[in-house]
């Protein structure tokens, strides 16, 4: 679309031309009714519509995170008012809360003026001014260049690339300036201020470019951090700690989860402290590990572990990648003697790779049988084939069942 | 650096034409302007020059403080050769095509508006998982198709269809793309519209978007340029024959700036009425419309009437539909599909992957949707 044409600004109210708009329809527009015929029977429509190889569970309460007044941690906090919130509402009121209380705070990416392509930036604009929430070109490199720009200078930078998908023009600038920076300085400069989000992981029908989990690539550069969140209420209180880590953090967003993910989510800001892992629900017999989305999937495992085989998992998510919590799944192992890691992305060096030469080192006469990954095979992330790519319960399932007989 | 005016979406052959039918000789010390300077001779250097000795420089001193404007975004002007009626402007411009190619453009791009008001509908049904129309810029598309030779290899983004269109890609094909079944060219592995034709020498589409800009203007990279209005099939067209001419002649790039106007929303994705006004929309629907204005100069010419108009729109709607309905009752491809083609040939840890997918599916293949793939 030329941009100059569009944004050129001479918005000419014209009577509309003579009646002939037969080919030029806009979309959606003027087609009968039933033109195409339905789906013939409903069960055919619903199989054509991919069914979720997941179901969110949002986590019980009361929850153990501070809220910001409150120091030290007490046993039962009161989370004040909150409200039912998805994925992308939790997103926009951290960000509400991070721009209303640091007035040097910014948002800024493709699209994000108007709300954003995934609604999580709605309202800020019109709330705090296009001086402080502002579209870019599209330019992933410039993006997060102009992002370590103004961190450097003291301003708390979020950027927003698009999807994870589009992060690799910028991956010279996170992995050359913005993880560097501190370092090579001697401490002199950072840009410590600056918060990169981005949706990630599979949605159905993204296929190569709108399905990617990049995280490896990011776990191999020390001087970020790489932060993924399961469910409304940790994407807030990680996205909080994110904007106001003094280092750059990666905050990726499961997009399957923005709508698919609703709970109680306090209106007030709060961290959820990154670098820790959290075990969601105590087990004895296997160790089952995930972030993000698949976090779901593998409690899903662990019940159908429990009432198929009598097994008892531990479930940890994982939440920060670099630096990771080597303590808590070390621990759960020991007690365990079994780990099961599961992620979307390709399997040969993927996180779950550094886990496990991790674990074995730490853990190795603990360990029961060999640390098993299910994850995704080696290829670009596929359309069609999505339900066959995925690392699903089945898959994990049946690796779970193979390292209890091992 | 000219990264905040790269977000105009600049439509090119030039990387096409610059990679099929030539190689890119740079001529040395010739910077900047205009190639068309015979090569310069290494100088020899003196000092007591006073002209800038810097390598390469082949500018004057000034002594005036003066900035320049970067007016170029409005500066350049737009070359066009019908007005909004379709009548021809200047005659000596007027390309002259004869009355078949002048109707195979115009059953292209209606064709092509058909197809996508029938694939955005399906996608609305839940049939097809995503789409992309085309509306509002298949002048651009057409018009460059038909200036070049079917065997130029053609880099698209994602709303080029209509080149693949005017180069007779069978609806059986598009369908199949973007149903992801057993006839795919692309074996079912990308979104609908990514559409690629090794035969047609058009290079398969990927969705990324940012690889795909030229992060200057072509002044700025000294690359010989134009602009035209993309909504007028004979400006594109001329452009479009000139500038291959001039590249395949001169060994040098050409840039073309086509402007046009993206009627359609983004994709199924998106819904544009929250960032831009309908007014704006429906000035370009229908005052300025590539479709028609052509279809202005067709009847002007007598080339086309009513009752041609109608037979045409009935009978595209039936061939889409009619293959809109078979591409759905297809399987999708096999699922070992999902393996091949990451390499020329598939790697020892790859093939233990399909293999393990394979017993995974013997016992617990009931909770797949096997039914729907080719066995």
């Amino acid at each position: 679309m030329a941009v100059v044409a569009a944004a050129a600004g001479w918005l000419l109210r014209l009577r509309a031309a003579g009646a002939e708009g037969h080919w030029r329809r806009l979309p959606g527009a003027g087609l009968a009714r039933g033109f195409l015929h339905p789906a013939a029977t409903v069960e055919d429509a619903a199989q054509r519509r991919q069914v979720a190889h997941f179901t969110f569970q949002p986590d019980p309460e009361p929850r153990e995170y501070a809220l910001e007044t409150q120091s030290p941690l007490p046993r039962n906090f009161e989370m004040g008012q909150t409200q039912k919130m998805n994925l992308f509402q939790s997103v926009t009121s951290a960000l509400d809360n991070s721009l209303a209380k640091d007035p040097t705070a910014v948002i800024f990416g493709e699209d994000v003026a108007f709300g954003g392509v995934f609604r999580c930036t709605v309202g800020l604009r019109d709330k705090y001014g296009k001086d402080r929430v502002f579209n870019t070109p599209l330019c992933e490199q410039g993006i997060v260049g102009f992002g370590i720009g103004i961190a450097v200078t003291g301003a708390t930078a979020i950027a927003e690339i698009q999807f994870a998908d589009y992060i690799f023009p910028a991956f010279d600038q996170i992995v050359n300036e913005a993880a560097k920076y501190r370092y090579r300085s001697g401490d002199l400069f950072n840009c410590g201020s600056l918060t990169i989000r981005s949706p990630w992981g599979c949605v159905g029908h993204g296929a190569l470019y709108h399905s990617q989990s990049p995280e490896a690539f990011f776990a191999h550069c020390p001087g970020i951090k790489v932060v993924i969140p399961r469910s409304p209420f940790q994407a807030k209180g990680l996205l909080l700690s994110c904007i106001e880590d003094k280092n750059p953090c990666i905050f990726f967003e499961p997009k399957i989860l923005y709508r698919a993910a609703a709970e109680e989510v306090p209106i007030e800001p709060y961290n959820i402290p990154l670098s820790q892992a959290e075990v969601i629900q105590e087990g004895s017999d296997v160790t089952l590990v995930a972030w993000g989305t698949q976090v779901h999937v593998i409690r899903e495992v662990a019940s159908m572990a429990k009432e198929k085989l009598g097994v008892s998992c531990e479930v940890i998510d994982l939440r920060t990648i670099i630096p990771w919590d080597v303590d808590t799944i070390c621990k759960s192992v020991i007690k365990t003697g079994r780990l099961l890691i599961s992620h979307e992305a390709p399997l040969t060096g993927g996180f779950a790779s550094e886990i496990s030469s991790t674990v074995q080192e730490e853990c190795f006469l603990n360990l029961e049988a060999p640390i098993s990954r299910v994850c995704g095979y080696d290829t670009p992330f596929p359309h069609i084939f999505e339900p066959f790519y995925i690392p699903d319960k089945w898959k994990c399932y049946d690796a779970l069942r193979k390292m209890i007989n091992y | 650096m000219a990264v905040a005016i790269a977000a105009a979406r600049v439509w090119r052959l030039n990387r096409g034409l610059s990679q099929a039918a030539l190689l890119l000789l740079r001529q040395p010390g010739a910077r900047g302007l205009a190639r068309s300077h015979p090569p310069r001779q290494q100088q020899q250097f003196s000092s007591l020059d006073d002209k800038p000795q810097f390598p390469g420089a082949s500018a004057e001193f000034i002594d005036k403080l003066e900035f320049i404007q970067p007016n170029v975004i409005s500066g350049i002007p737009i070359y066009r050769v019908m007005d909004r009626q379709g009548q021809i402007i200047n005659p000596s411009e007027d390309p002259h095509l004869p009355k078949e190619k002048v109707l195979k453009l115009y059953k292209s791009m209606t064709l092509l508006n058909t197809m996508d008001r029938i694939l955005y509908e399906s996608q609305r049904q839940g049939r097809i998982s995503f789409y992309m129309t085309n509306y509002g810029e298949e002048g651009t598309h057409v018009g460059s198709a038909a200036a070049l030779d079917n065997t130029d290899l053609v880099f698209g983004q994602y709303r080029e269809a209509g080149v693949l269109m005017y180069r007779d890609y069978p609806l059986e094909l598009f369908m199949a793309q973007c149903y992801g079944n057993i006839s795919d060219l692309g074996k079912g592995r990308q979104m609908p519209v990514h559409y690629g034709c090794k035969e047609r020498h058009f290079v398969t589409i990927s969705s990324p978007l940012a690889t795909q800009i030229p992060q200057a203007r072509g002044p700025g990279y000294g690359i010989m340029s134009i602009r035209v209005d993309g909504n007028d099939v004979f400006a594109v067209y001329n452009a479009t024959k000139e500038a291959r001419r001039r590249a395949v002649a001169e060994n040098q790039p050409f840039l073309i700036e086509a402007m046009t106007y993206r009627i359609g929303h983004h994709s199924t994705s998106d819904d544009s009425s929250a960032y831009r006004s309908v007014d704006e929309v429906n000035y370009w629907d229908k005052q300025d419309h590539p479709i028609s204005r052509l279809r202005h100069y067709l009847l002007s010419q007598g080339w086309w009437d009513e009752e041609q108009e109608k037979a045409w729109r009935k009978q595209s709607r039936r061939k889409v539909m009619e293959a809109f309905e078979q591409a759905e009752r297809k399987p999708k491809p096999n699922p070992n599909l999902l393996f091949s083609d990451v390499y020329q040939e598939m790697p020892a840890q790859l093939r233990k992957q399909q293999e393990s997918l394979a017993r995974h599916l013997q016992t617990y293949g009931e909770h797949y949707p096997l039914d729907h793939f080719d066995k």
